[in-house]
């Protein structure tokens, strides 16, 4: 990419973003959620949408894993330089200075117990409770305490961020079962023998597939985020570009994602939800919307997009292998009529994904951008387009270098 | 008329052909939903359709055999402040007793339909639904 400071200009008819900041700050800006902006260019074309419309609020909520959050918990007296540290009994990575912890929201306790990971932990926190911090160390000098256990809480605590290096994935699997036995996976509860059929993305309300090139998303990028307001400060892990795309730029496999970054004293539990997916483990349920600048006519048909116009593919989870063969390409308006077909076989489906949630995720956008409560940011930077994903093999010395 | 019952067996009564006798001898429609009984006794839980004087006699039957009877209003209920309305449960009820609303995009749980079998318990992510019996 030549130029990949900023948001993606648009073309000479249309708006630059700085207008639309303008024209949001001064109350001016039309704003629309994407369900409204998707009948409104059924009913007048993207010709017409582009011109009139300024800012289109996208939104998801689901099982985002790869979140955490980071807690600066103050020192005690005598000092501790914590080295192992548990919260509610979850063990958080204490290997940083002193008295900051990161507690994963999949962590689990020794007891592997499911119902109650750090994403409870953090969703007891967002509540307002008050939680256990058990944390042991070994003395030095200038930090001589060895162990403390006490109760902190967001109000105790000096800064609770929340850092997810992955989230809001541009696209998902879906996931179906061939084998003869239940299956428990992230995907949820696979029925034997083809029972179901799960999938997991808000489809034409996903933040990343109404900007499928990523041209107004970016580094910087101020988001909803469980709540409150959080910036993308990264693109995802697993970000990956090469994937088949639709002639719009849709893609068909999960592409990019986001790191996504904000204050976990602004979150509310609504938004921030401890989840339990059987015999896999816990999860965080989080909430984020976008909102999308309208530039030009290429925007305004990108954001148009139906659940008609975006597909997916089936996995077999029954194959314990990253390479699962592929049962069907589906589009998500058919996954959300509650019935695919499987190898000519009716499956059942099921959402993992609260639309209900998203779609309210939009509508609160919305309302906080015309209120001039939320300000839309430019990108600082874009977001990759050349990046691929690269395998886990076991590997010698010699070759993880080549 | 319709309504569930949960019975608890003791030895003596787990022995019993009560579910012949309440189609047999009183008439009724029985759909047991779940049943966990062994030489020790157990507990059954049924739904029985049939006129009401029909399903009052099939209870004392029951209650004169030694079955401990208690007729219950709901067999799973929903904690609609922990459902998030993602609707992973849909698909894998058996009777359709939740479902969603294409208007409110909202998960629907109709209790009426609901067979407690148990399926959508461990399904829940964010564990909203709960086993009464």
């Amino acid at each position: 990419m030549k130029n990949n400071k900023g948001a993606s200009g648009p073309k000479p008819s249309g708006k630059s973003f700085a207008d639309i900041s303008t024209r949001a700050l001064n109350g001016d800006a039309v704003v629309m959620t994407a369900m409204e902006f998707k009948e409104f260019v059924k009913t007048n074309g993207v010709r017409k949408a582009a011109k009139e419309v300024d800012i289109v609020t996208t939104g998801t909520f689901g099982a985002m894993c790869s979140s955490g959050a980071y807690f600066n918990f103050g020192h005690s007296d005598p000092p501790i330089k914590m080295q192992r540290a548990w919260l509610d009994g979850i063990p958080a990575y204490a290997g940083l200075a002193a008295v900051d912890v990161y507690l994963g929201a999949t962590e689990l306790d020794d007891s592997n117990n499911m119902m109650h990971g750090g994403a409870h932990v953090i969703e007891d926190l967002v509540r307002g409770r008050a939680v256990r911090l058990k944390a042991t160390a070994r003395a030095t000098d200038c930090y001589p305490l060895k162990e403390i256990d006490t109760f902190v809480s967001l109000k105790t605590i000096n800064q609770a961020v929340l850092m997810n290096v992955r989230n809001c994935y541009q696209n998902y699997a879906a996931a179906s079962n061939t084998s003869g036995r239940t299956l428990y996976t992230y995907m949820g509860k696979l029925l034997p023998d083809l029972g179901t059929a799960t999938y997991s993305s808000s489809g034409e309300l996903s933040p990343l597939l109404n900007d499928p090139l990523y041209r107004t998303i970016g580094i910087g990028s101020r988001i909803f985020l469980g709540g409150g307001e959080g910036f993308v400060v990264w693109e995802g892990t697993q970000f990956n570009t090469r994937v088949e795309r639709t002639p719009n730029g849709v893609p068909k496999r999960p592409a990019g994602s986001l790191a996504v970054l904000g204050d976990l004293k602004q979150m509310t539990p609504e938004f921030v939800k401890g989840l339990t997916f059987t015999r896999y483990g816990a999860s965080l349920g989080l909430g984020i919307g976008v909102p999308i600048p309208i530039l030009d006519e290429d925007m305004a048909r990108a954001c148009a997009v139906t659940d008609k116009d975006i597909s997916t593919a089936i996995f077999d989870y029954a194959q314990q292998t990253r390479a699962r063969p592929v049962l069907a390409e589906v589009t998500y308006a058919q996954l959300g009529s509650g019935e695919v077909d499987i190898r000519g076989r009716r499956v059942q489906t099921s959402p993992l994904s609260s639309i209900y949630k998203a779609r309210k995720i939009a509508e609160l956008l919305k309302r906080s951008i015309k209120k001039g409560d939320f300000v839309m940011t430019e990108p600082v930077q874009r977001l990759p387009l050349d990046r691929s994903l690269k395998p886990l093999d076991t590997r010698s010395e010699k070759e993880a270098m080549k | 008329m319709k309504t569930k019952l949960v019975l608890n067996f003791n030895p003596e009564a787990s022995n019993l052909p009560i579910t012949h006798n309440l189609i047999a001898k009183y008439g009724l429609l029985v759909n047991i939903l779940r049943a966990e009984i062994d030489e020790v006794g157990g507990k059954m839980v049924m739904e029985v359709s049939g006129k009401a004087e029909s399903i009052k006699n099939g209870i004392s039957y029951l209650k004169e055999a030694g079955v401990g009877v208690r007729p219950i209003k709901e067999g799973v209920r929903r904690d609609d402040e922990a459902c998030t309305h993602c609707g992973v449960c849909i698909s894998i009820c058996p009777t359709k007793a939740l479902t969603l609303d294409g208007k409110t995009h909202k998960v629907v749980f109709t209790e009426e339909k609901c067979v407690a079998c148990g399926v959508c318990i461990d399904a829940c992510p964010p564990r909203a639904m709960e086993i009464l019996i």
